[in-house]
């Protein structure tokens, strides 16, 4: 699976670093920019697919865990399922923006507690960015890890 | 006046994802140097990003620059070896 050439080794994982740097900042400027939690997580998975895919599945350097991936990947449904009832009890409707508060229903003490700090009024938009980029990004390594796991099987097998 | 928001996530993310880093890679050998290396490239990367996304608090991506401490952090705090 792993390539041979000592030179890809050598640049993959700093490139890796950067890759998943850039998609996290691709997420935390979601809510105003072009981008957000998917195409952010994507970006991140990126990263971990170019080390698996330099290094080899069993020797990759960036190289998930089976917990790993299922606590992140329940986090990141957990936590937009929570924000959304969160809008739903305290505002009204699933997934109302608490932290922006548009129609004035929210409590000043939750609305600050989920208020986004930046000088935008985001709100909770960010938060929903950063648990579907989290979901996204181990949802599409776990694929990929599966798929060079299956390729070693095989390989084993015959 | 600085935002806290980018820099406060970027950290948790790059902490998440730096705790899955384990450098006892067989063929290659990344020592602090390369590291260092990493995080010069980093901060080069982050300055011509700009101010993204369009806070005018730094001139530089505190996002990316907080990821990338975030990965190191984590890296050596949570990182076990294989």
């Amino acid at each position: 699976m792993s390539q041979g050439s000592v030179i890809l080794k050598l640049v993959s994982l700093p490139i890796s670093i950067i890759l998943i740097c850039l998609g996290i900042m691709t997420i935390l400027g979601g809510h105003i920019t072009p981008g957000g939690g998917f195409q952010g997580g994507a970006m991140i998975a990126s990263g971990i697919i170019l080390s698996i895919l330099v290094y080899g599945i069993g020797n990759s350097p960036l190289e998930l865990s089976h917990t790993y991936i299922e606590v992140l990947e329940s986090v990141g449904a957990l936590g937009f399922v929570i924000f959304g009832l969160i809008g739903l009890f305290v505002g009204g409707f699933f997934l109302y923006n608490v932290g922006a508060d548009l129609l004035n229903v929210v409590p000043q003490s939750i609305q600050s507690v989920l208020h986004y700090p930046d000088v935008t009024n985001a709100g909770i938009i960010p938060y929903l960015n950063i648990f579907v980029g989290l979901k996204v990004f181990v949802g599409l390594s776990s694929i990929v890890i599966a798929f060079a796991g299956f390729k070693k099987l095989t390989e084993e097998g015959e | 006046m600085l935002s806290l928001g980018p820099i406060i996530f970027g950290l948790i993310l790059g902490l998440l994802i730096g705790s899955q880093l384990k450098l006892n890679v067989r063929d290659t050998h990344f020592t602090l140097g390369a590291f260092i290396i990493i995080l010069i490239a980093g901060i080069i990367v982050a300055w011509q990003s700009g101010n993204f996304p369009f806070y005018t608090d730094l001139p530089l991506s505190t996002a990316f620059l907080s990821a990338l401490i975030g990965i190191f952090v984590g890296k050596l705090i949570f990182a076990r070896s294989k």
